[in-house]
């Protein structure tokens, strides 16, 4: 199990559940070293007093607040948990509420709660909690402190265990009313009609699955093909286009071609046997039609993509 | 109220419908920021690279950046090659399919931005207005500070949306964490009586009814400490672990009631 970045404890009125908050996001990103050019060795990076210019050790090193006139106060991490020190150790359960009624906006990090303590008590309280959550289908609201900045977390019954996710408080959230949405526009009866077809006739079931990091395994080839002293084509780019002048006669042609290839329902993750294009999943073959700027390739079936693809 | 600077322009496509958008973090940094101290001096921390052959400091143009293939096996990446993985440069946000936006697990969120007009209204305001019909959000691939992102686009309160996503491989699962099950399961009293608790704290949610107390705590706590008032302050204790389930959910009833 992956390491524990906060323990505490989740108060629900009196009954307190001990738990330990493990990060829910894998990182699966490529990593770099930084090396030394000359001869490849990796740079060690290392804390240095710019007072008296020798290397500082870990626990040494403490805060600094820069007041805007200059002056500064020192704190240490002991002092600002002191600070909330329930929030510090506890999170409090305020409210229940539908988790639908959340704006995926106030999403911050996804978190999971496991039972910090082993012993029966502990391990039945966490267990009460996530029946209740799950047959009741609401998730609880609290505020908690970690790492000297407080968050408010939704927790929720989730595959079987609890999970917290952190959230913006809504201060931390832009006003809508800073973002020019052309209000005073309104759009033709018509047009809106038009395009709510488009989209319904575009749409899929939600597979997270569908989608994959094409990022990520780009520079994993990228890798691969230095390692093997081969040379990097660098990519050209793509032209953006300009909006039509008749946007009834582009949403009337956008139908059309979107009727007579209706997108695919995803059917798994199984690979076609044979190889060949058809062994590509449709996001990867997609990405080879984006690349070739082939049109039409967004409304295209994994099939019409293969087909595409091998003129 | 400042004036928010668009971070990225770029044309999003639906089928041939184009719309121009410029794009707005949606978030706003409010926290505390801190140097890093030394604490006997308050000399401030600087990194330094080190090069361990040589003991002595790289001067930052004779650093590049290496992925270690094998154990201190690297290959070397230009930043012209690190670059060529977000192919193809492009600033078109092209929708490729729609989902229901109520079907998207809220894990999956990443980030949230905000879409603002550019240059033609028209377009924006079909768009917009058709998603907030139909409820659904459009799912494209953007470019973004040589990165590529999956994004859902969607209607929120007359103007567009836009979420960058995770990936599913990169969620944690629950079944990973190999939770032990207690030897007994809680009773149907039990749960009967949390869900009482439950229903009694519901409430509709509302954003500002909660606010970060903490931070204003902090900010009053250093102007104290500056001026040399600082109260002393009590350590942190932990709550103590209630062992009777059933007792203990009346007793919350009970003080719930009586408030």
């Amino acid at each position: 199990m992956a390491r524990s970045l906060w323990t505490g404890s989740l108060s629900f009125g009196l009954v307190n559940v001990p738990v330990q908050l493990i990060t829910g996001v894998r990182d699966l990103d490529l990593h770099f070293r930084q090396l030394h050019e000359r001869d490849n060795t990796p740079i060690d990076v290392q804390r240095w007093c710019s007072e008296e210019q020798i290397e500082v050790p870990y626990e040494e090193i403490t805060r600094s607040y820069e007041f805007d006139d200059g002056d500064t106060v020192i704190v240490s991490d002991e002092e600002l948990d002191a600070l909330e020190p329930q929030r510090t150790r506890t999170i409090d359960i305020e409210h229940f509420v539908d988790l639908a009624d959340v704006d995926p906006v106030f999403f911050d990090h996804p978190y999971l709660l496991a039972p910090a303590a082993e012993n029966e008590g502990a391990l039945r309280a966490y267990r009460l909690l996530l029946e209740v959550m799950s047959q009741t289908e609401r998730a609880a609201l609290g505020r908690f402190v970690m790492r000297t900045k407080e968050y408010l977390a939704i927790v929720r019954a989730r595959d079987g265990v609890l999970a917290l996710t952190t959230m913006l408080f809504h201060d931390e959230v832009r006003s809508l009313e800073e973002i020019d949405g052309a209000a005073d526009v309104s759009a033709e009866e018509e047009h809106v009609r038009a395009a709510a077809r488009l989209i319904e006739g575009m749409t899929v079931a939600w597979q997270p699955d569908r989608y994959s990091d094409c990022y990520r395994i780009r520079l994993q080839k990228i890798v691969a093909r230095k390692r093997k002293g081969r040379t990097i084509k660098l990519p050209r780019a793509v032209e953006e286009p300009t909006p039509v002048p008749d946007l009834m006669a582009a949403l009337r042609e956008s139908l059309q071609a979107a009727r007579q290839q209706p997108p695919q329902q995803p059917a798994g993750r199984t690979r076609a046997a044979g190889g060949g294009l058809a062994g590509f999943t449709r996001d990867e073959l997609y990405d080879r039609a984006r690349s070739r700027d082939i049109p039409g390739r967004s409304s295209m079936t994994k099939d019409q993509l293969v087909e595409a693809l091998s003129h | 109220m400042d004036v928010p600077r668009s971070i990225w322009n770029g044309t999003i496509t639906l089928g041939t419908i184009a719309v121009p958008i410029k794009v707005y973090s949606a978030v706003q940094d409010r926290s505390v920021h801190f140097h890093q101290v030394h604490a006997r001096d308050g000399g401030r921390i600087e990194h330094k690279r080190i090069c361990p052959n040589e003991d002595e400091e790289v001067p930052y143009e004779e650093i590049v950046k290496g992925f270690e293939v094998a154990p201190d096996e690297y290959v070397v990446l230009e930043k012209d090659e690190i670059k060529a993985a977000a192919e193809p440069r492009t600033r078109r946000l092209d929708i490729e399919e729609f989902v229901d936006a109520g079907a998207i697990d809220p894990v999956f969120y990443e980030r949230t931005y905000y879409l603002g007009v550019r240059d033609a209204a028209d377009p924006y305001r079909v768009l917009q207005d058709a998603l907030a019909r139909t409820g659904r959000s459009g799912i494209a691939r953007w470019q973004f500070h040589n990165r590529e992102y999956v994004v859902a686009i969607r209607a929120l309160d007359g103007v567009l949306a836009m979420h960058t996503m995770r990936f599913d491989d990169e969620i944690v699962r629950g079944d990973e964490l190999q939770v032990e099950a207690p030897s007994r399961q809680p009773t149907a009293r039990e749960i009967e009586m949390a869900s009482v608790l439950v229903d009694n704290l519901h409430v509709a949610f509302d954003p500002q009814a909660f606010s970060d107390s903490y931070r204003q705590r902090v900010l009053d706590y250093l102007e104290h400490k500056r001026r040399g008032t600082a109260p002393e302050l009590a350590p942190a204790e932990h709550p103590a672990q209630s062992d009777d389930l059933l007792a203990a959910l009346r007793a919350s009833i009970d003080a719930r009631g009586a408030a």
